[in-house]
């Protein structure tokens, strides 16, 4: 790949796609998985875009455009339009549901809300919570299991 | 143990990627349903913004899926964030200057959102992205007051009335020309405000729905309570 | 045949309409939807029992392909497109609410069609990026289903199946990407012709890759499904098996429309085989290990759903015939078993005694269990039946391999689901509630409906047979979309 313009706009494409992906796997706090995603969804947005590129063309738009230039593909542009759109509105969604989450746990680390979440999910089910991965193994005694941390409830 | 394996994944990715990336031609796209609609559009359709054409003409039914996606994401936060309660105080209000300016802009926004949306077959614009300045301009309006919160029965009948108009113009296409969101009209000269056929309408449609829908979402946002310290 | 866009756009119109409508007369609000829907089935039958079974195409928007975007309407499509509005009223929320809650109940509604119209709409596309748009309506509308009980560890699996989904949506946009880089255009038609020539190179596959993890987070395909168990545990019982039936199909049908017809040749179904049987194994095992009804039966439509994908990865009309006779058993099994659920949310062990407070439910659950793991004469039995002998067919490794998994999962199945049948007959001093009328009503006509297909099994079996010969050429596809290409027929199809 000779370096040029296009290829530093791929690199620079694929490489926020990964910051997102990276952030969304590693998970450590709900707000900045979202935060990930949109990183995420910006990268793609500009990988699609860069699928209509056309050196040296210019925008799609008769009477603006001079004579005789070639002009890019208009279709990506389309379902980018669409696609920032969709990302818009799964964001608003994610962050209305963060806020109901941490008016619920008062958390947003993910892993302490896994375990809230199992504690609250058997409760209601009344099955017991599934073990902890850190019990020591033998029949050592164990020590006293601290209570449930209280965690603000309110949920309208 | 868990970032490692975030790592190991993200890395695996990366090189995949790029040994993709590395296979397609840059710069030189296919260009085959593309470089057809470029030459056709301005015939078929009217629109000087080709883009605008190719959003509201022939990919009508995707702007109409989105437009629902955005319905859909602001009902259920609706749902999902409720009311406010009657006896919560709001916010206070913003100083003199937040407020002044708010006051000041509001006019601005309005001309500048529809001036974009009545514009968008002729240049870069449309309904989307008027219809976000038309949500700016109400918003600003709640973030310097947030007492008076825009009324929300007021939002959603603007709402639904401007989505069943979108559908309402791609219906009487299907009863009278036989085919859903067929432009219907005559073109007009092309470059005209008045041009393209019934794509105007469908922007107008578009950015009204779009304006009140991120306005509502917004209010819907900033009237939830603060947790209780 | 241009109206079959109506039973797409009319429950748009309606949630659309829902809110302000609701103000105005709350009674008119709640009869809109199914009443909308009631059309909706009503137009597809009409096409379903048209004399002519021909595919045909409808150009949205008077634009011919591959500028446009096509409906492409064959017998299966038109298959999920009946179930779609059909399953949305048998899950509908019937109960007539409270008359505070005007706003709140006609949102439910406005959500449950949003997700019956982008449904239609992925049965019966056939454009790429529609499909894309349309898959994505179904999650957002489901996102805001599935938050509906408003608790807290509903929020939390609410939030992380977004997150989830989000991300595979992200990845089926880059699988999106990249084919549109290499063919330049959108339109299934098109790919599938250009497809022998430009989508052979690993470029192509890592497309197919991308799209099949990315619409495979809603089949609850294996690396992708860990929301599953999440979600219905805390969502009500009738979205629950809204998703575990009818959205996990259309999603599945969509990763069959892109293999049949764009990804023939190639080792798309390889790497679809390999997962499903990853998928199958995963999810019943898990099912063996749960402990609440819900999750219990959520896990095994994971294994079912591997199955599905497993029996579509076979090459050839066999493989869509085996996938479709799979994915229409689970559709029927799991929506009457998630109605079962509804009152039988809680632990397997408080569920002990169910027979004698709700005999129905409990035969109905034995009957419904039996199907599910392929007791003869019923129609899972022919089902599975038609898996192990397509994958025997095919006799490479793995085929092999998931003829065993499907056979040890089978065992286990066996396992877990008598011995959930038994607790329900022990005595207890507890028994759980009884169901509700509805409920009850809605596994019984499932009940009914499958012991008709059992003794009317080889009707229904020519008929599938039909239906998947027609929606296996990949010709007849591209013909219909193009009908005035010559060279098309040259071109040498499936087997």
């Amino acid at each position: 790949m000779e370096l040029n313009f296009v290829t530093i706009l791929y690199v620079g494409a694929i490489g926020l796609l990964l910051i997102g992906a990276m952030g969304l796997v590693m998970g450590n706090n709900l707000f900045r998985m979202v935060l990930a995603l949109v990183l995420a969804e910006a990268g793609v947005n500009l990988l699609l875009i860069l699928a209509g590129y056309r050196g040296d063309a210019t925008a799609p738009i008769l009477g603006i455009a001079p004579a005789g230039v070639q002009m890019v593909d208009p279709v990506p542009q389309v379902l980018v339009l669409t696609a920032i759109v969709i990302g818009v509105g799964v964001q608003a969604l994610a962050v209305a549901v963060l806020i109901r989450v941490f008016r619920a746990y008062g958390t947003l680390d993910a892993r302490e809300l896994k375990t809230l979440f199992e504690f609250d999910v058997a409760a209601e089910k009344g099955t017991e919570p599934p073990g902890s991965t850190q019990a020591p193994a033998g029949g050592r005694p164990l020590s006293p299991v601290p209570p449930r941390p209280q965690a603000d409830e309110a949920s309208s | 143990m868990r970032n490692l394996a975030a790592i190991l994944f993200t890395g695996g990715l990366g090189f995949l990627l790029l040994v993709i990336a590395s296979q397609l031609d840059f710069g030189q796209p296919p260009m085959r349903v593309g470089q057809e609609i470029l030459n056709v559009a301005a015939g078929e359709v009217g629109a000087a913004n080709i883009v605008t054409s190719v959003l509201l003409a022939y990919r009508g039914i995707d702007t109409l899926g989105e437009l629902s996606i955005l319905f859909a994401a602001a009902i259920a936060a609706g749902l999902v964030l409720g009311h406010r309660r009657a006896d919560v105080p709001a916010d206070p209000d913003g100083g003199f200057i937040l407020r002044a300016g708010a006051d000041l802009l509001f006019p601005l926004l309005l001309v500048v959102g529809f001036y974009i949306i009545l514009h968008g077959h002729l240049t870069p614009g449309g309904g989307f992205q008027g219809g976000v300045i038309l949500a700016a301009a109400f918003f600003i309006g709640v973030l310097a007051r947030p007492r008076e919160g825009l009324n929300h029965a007021v939002i959603s009948v603007i709402e639904g009335l401007a989505g069943a108009g979108f559908i309402g113009v791609g219906l009487w296409a299907l009863f009278a020309d036989g085919a859903f969101l067929k432009p219907m009209l005559d073109q007009g000269t092309l470059g005209d405000l008045v041009s393209a056929g019934t794509l105007p309408l469908l922007s107008l449609a578009l950015g009204i729905k779009v304006g009140a829908e991120l306005a509502g979402l917004m209010t819907s946002l900033s009237d939830t309570e603060a947790p209780e310290q | 045949m241009n109206n079959v866009i109506l039973p797409v756009i009319l429950p748009l119109l309606a949630a659309f309409l829902m809110l302000p409508v609701a103000r105005l007369s709350a009674v008119v609000a709640r009869l809109l939807g199914p009443l909308v829907l009631l059309i909706g089935l009503v137009l597809l039958l009409q096409l379903w029992f048209a004399p002519e079974a021909e595919p045909f195409m409808v150009a949205l928007g008077g634009f011919a392909p591959p500028l446009g975007i096509v409906f492409y309407v064959d017998q299966l499509a038109l298959i999920f497109a009946m179930a779609v509005p059909l399953f949305t009223l048998v899950f509908w929320n019937w109960s007539p609410g409270s008359d505070q809650d005007a706003q709140g109940m006609a949102r439910q509604d406005a959500l449950m069609l949003l997700l019956a119209a982008s449904a239609t709409g992925l049965a019966l596309s056939g454009d790429l990026f529609n499909i894309y748009v349309f898959y994505e309506l179904m999650s957002v509308a489901s996102f805001g289903l599935v938050a509906l009980t408003g608790t807290g560890p509903a929020q939390v699996a609410t939030v992380r199946y977004l997150l989830l989904s989000a991300f595979g949506s992200v990845l089926a946009l880059v699988g999106i990407a990249i084919l549109y880089t290499q063919t330049g255009t959108l339109n299934l038609a098109q790919l599938g012709q250009l497809a022998p020539t430009a989508l052979q190179g690993p470029a192509g596959l890592a497309a197919f890759a991308f799209m099949l993890i990315g619409f495979g987070v809603k089949a609850e395909l294996f690396p992708v499904n860990t929301w599953v168990p999440e979600v219905y545990a805390t969502a009500p019982a009738r979205i629950a098996g809204l998703l575990a039936g009818l959205i996990s199909k259309l999603a599945v049908l969509v990763v069959v429309r892109l293999l049949v017809v764009v990804y023939q040749d190639t080792g798309a179904a390889q790497l679809m085989l390999v997962l499903g049987t990853l998928t199958v194994l995963f999810g019943e095992f898990a099912a063996w290990r749960a402990r609440d009804f819900p999750r219990m039966i959520g896990f095994s439509s994971i294994g079912q759903l591997g199955i599905v994908f497993i029996a579509f990865s076979i090459p050839g009309p066999w493989g869509v015939l085996a996938g479709l006779a799979v994915a229409l058993h689970h559709l029927l099994i799991k929506s009457a078993l998630f109605s079962l659920a509804n009152r039988w949310s809680g632990s397997l062990e408080g569920l002990a005694g169910g027979a004698k407070s709700a005999p129905i439910a409990a035969g109905l659950f034995v009957l419904l269990a039996l199907s599910l793991i392929g007791v003869p004469p019923l129609p899972g039995f022919w089902t599975k039946i038609l898996v192990l002998v397509g994958l025997a067919q095919e006799g490479a490794a793995l085929h092999i391999s998931a003829l065993a998994a499907i056979l040890l999962v089978t065992a286990i199945e066996a396992n877990y689901l008598f011995r959930f049948a038994i607790k329900l007959y022990r005595k207890s001093d507890q028994p759980p509630a009884p169901h509700r009328t509805l409920d009850i009503g809605a596994a019984a006509l499932i009940g009914i409906a499958v012991v008709v297909v059992t003794v009317q099994i080889d009707p229904v079996g020519d008929k599938l047979r039909a239906v998947a010969r027609q929606a296996a050429d990949r010709t007849t596809y591209i013909t219909t979309v193009f009908p005035s290409e010559p060279g098309i027929a040259a071109r040498e199809d499936s087997r």
